[in-house]
């Protein structure tokens, strides 16, 4: 039996030794989720992490876990790595707009008002898209707004006439937006932590009084 | 926490493969790196980067969940409950850290559950500090307030390195790292200046923890192609002796100013060079110790190994919901 210094460890009653465990297979793993947050009321969503969960809403589970844990969050999205589709990554000065090749039909005559425009939008079989910015290599996707399309290709003309004159673009993220679960607004105190929880903040320790009248001690008394 | 890109375990004359390299994408590689652009996941990358970053991210992790267990066991009998909490708060957010590193690494296309069964099997390494024993409150202490702030050191210069995920986590951590130091800081410092027992366990495990503090950052790198290589791709940030030096300027004066002595009687700054001086740590024990022969490896991985063992009944229940499987890796 395992022997330690550590009362607790050694009350399990562990075996000295075991054999090698077996490598898991492949694919005999959790499916890959990706993590938005919002830091705070009104300030866009960004991309903070992955995390591996059987089901969406167990992935949000450990979401709100994981990176809600020590910062602050107003609201989480969550959504299935393969649900997101991307274009290549270019530099930190370019747009990856500027590399696409094909462009949307152009629609003659006036356009219709929104509401009618929405309306035909789903008629025809298109949903929202989310789109996703990287300003700058190693930083975070940024949601910048949303489309409505019939695919993530269209999507993503979609979104590089809604936003393709912002600069840089270095790599975009399109996801449909009825594969994104959502935190709800009706939840929201789920985010709010209790204000007792102050010793986990590096503010909440002063130490230098003590140092000082410590030394001060010494001082007085230099014998000791 | 952490220890050093460790590139000394790589043999001086190995290949460094770069020969098989497309010249061309290893020229565009080369160039965003210099031009300060961080390299992400989809990016062309030479083979020895990413062995060597998924080397380093994957070790750093373990090392972040094996470091959690000395502290850890520490959190019920903590004196008193604001200290209970803090260090269970702690040891929160250092198994936080090693899964964010996990994500990173898997980035680069192992996954997740492949490295753990590396960790158990022996197979991949971490943090040789975590093999000695925490056998007081204050050698936990210790641990929260001087290899934190080795971590520091060594996560302060690798979020400055070339690959965006690696540092996407890093910000995070470096975030939580302020709270550990800190709180390890005031734990020393309140036993330190406290009752003569309270000073005698603390210089104790002072005492107990100087040699392996010495060897965290790993021996003076050889010079090497690989060394130069990985310093110029960013993946290595800063020499283990530059490291070692630079905590030492730090820290030094902070133990000695609350009256603990550091067992080492050649410890000394010279002026002239600007370098400390100080007995040449046993490399002989730290080779034998990462190697197994360390008073708590074995506990180390049969405590993780039991952890993963009791935790296979869930697993198995959650992936029961799971109709195909659906692993891929991370984007970012
Ligand atoms: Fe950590
Ligand atoms: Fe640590
Ligand atoms: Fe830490």
């Amino acid at each position: 039996m395992l022997t330690s210094l550590d009362p607790r460890i050694a009350r399990l009653g562990l075996p000295d030794s075991q054999p090698t465990i077996e490598p898991k297979e492949a694919l005999d793993q959790f499916e890959t989720f990706e993590v938005f947050h919002q830091k705070k009321d009104g300030t866009a969503y960004a991309y903070v992490g992955p995390v591996h969960a059987p089901s969406a809403d167990v992935a949000f589970l450990f979401a709100k876990e994981q990176y809600s844990r020590r910062f602050p969050c107003t609201g989480m999205w969550v959504t299935p790595t393969r649900a997101i589709s991307l274009t290549r990554y270019v530099g930190d000065t370019e747009s990856v707009y500027d590399t696409l090749t094909e462009s949307l039909p152009t629609h003659a005559g006036a356009a219709p008002d929104e509401s009618m425009q929405q309306a035909e939008a789903y008629a025809r079989g298109e949903e929202d898209y989310a789109i996703f910015h990287l300003k700058k290599r190693g930083k975070a996707h940024v949601h910048v707004g949303m489309v409505r399309a019939a695919s993530p290709a269209e999507a993503l003309l979609q979104a590089k006439a809604a936003f393709g004159e912002q600069r840089p673009v270095v790599n975009v993220w399109v996801v449909r937006w009825a594969d994104v679960l959502t935190s709800d607004e009706e939840d929201r105190d789920i985010w709010s932590t209790t204000p007792e929880k102050k010793y986990r903040d590096a503010i909440a320790y002063k130490v230098q009084d003590r140092i000082d009248r410590f030394k001060q001690e010494q001082a007085a008394s230099p014998a000791n | 926490m952490y220890g050093s890109a460790s590139t000394h375990d790589i043999p001086a004359n190995a290949s460094t493969g770069l020969e098989n390299e497309d010249p061309q994408l290893l020229a565009a590689f080369e160039a965003r790196i210099a031009r300060g652009e961080k390299i992400e996941p989809d990016d062309y990358m030479p083979a020895l980067y990413r062995k060597q970053l998924i080397r380093m991210i994957e070790q750093h992790a373990h090392s972040e969940i094996i470091g959690s267990l000395p502290e850890g066991t520490w959190i019920t009998r903590a004196p008193g409950f604001r200290r209970k909490m803090a260090q269970m708060a702690k040891v929160q957010d250092e198994v936080g850290h090693a899964q964010l590193l996990y994500s990173a690494a898997e980035t680069l296309g192992k996954t997740r559950e492949d490295m753990i069964t590396d960790l158990i099997n022996g197979k991949s390494k971490y943090s040789n500090v975590f093999n000695y024993p925490t056998p007081t409150w204050a050698d936990s202490n210790v641990i929260s307030w001087l290899i934190d702030a080795g971590a520091i050191v060594n996560q302060m210069a690798n979020a400055k390195g070339s690959y965006g995920p690696y540092c996407r986590a890093l910000e995070r951590i470096c975030a939580e790292e302020s709270f550990h130091l800190k709180y390890g800081h005031d734990a020393v410092v309140h036993m330190a200046t406290g009752t003569p027992t309270q000073r005698r366990m603390m210089q104790e495990a002072l005492n107990r923890w100087w040699p392996p503090i010495m060897t965290f950052f790993g021996p003076a790198d050889k010079a090497s192609q690989h060394t130069e290589i990985l310093m110029r791709w960013k993946v290595k940030m800063a020499s283990n002796d530059d490291c070692r030096q630079q905590f030492l300027d730090m820290y030094v004066p902070k133990i000695l100013e609350i009256g603990l002595t550091i067992p080492d009687p050649n410890l000394r700054k010279n002026e002239e060079t600007g370098r400390w001086e100080y007995t040449e740590p046993d490399w002989e024990e730290l080779k034998r110790v990462i190697n197994g022969d360390g008073p708590c490896n074995k506990e180390r991985l049969a405590v993780r190994r039991a952890a993963e063992d009791n935790g296979a009944w869930v697993r198995r229940a959650l992936k029961a919901k799971q109709q195909a499987p659906k692993y891929v890796r991370p984007l970012a």
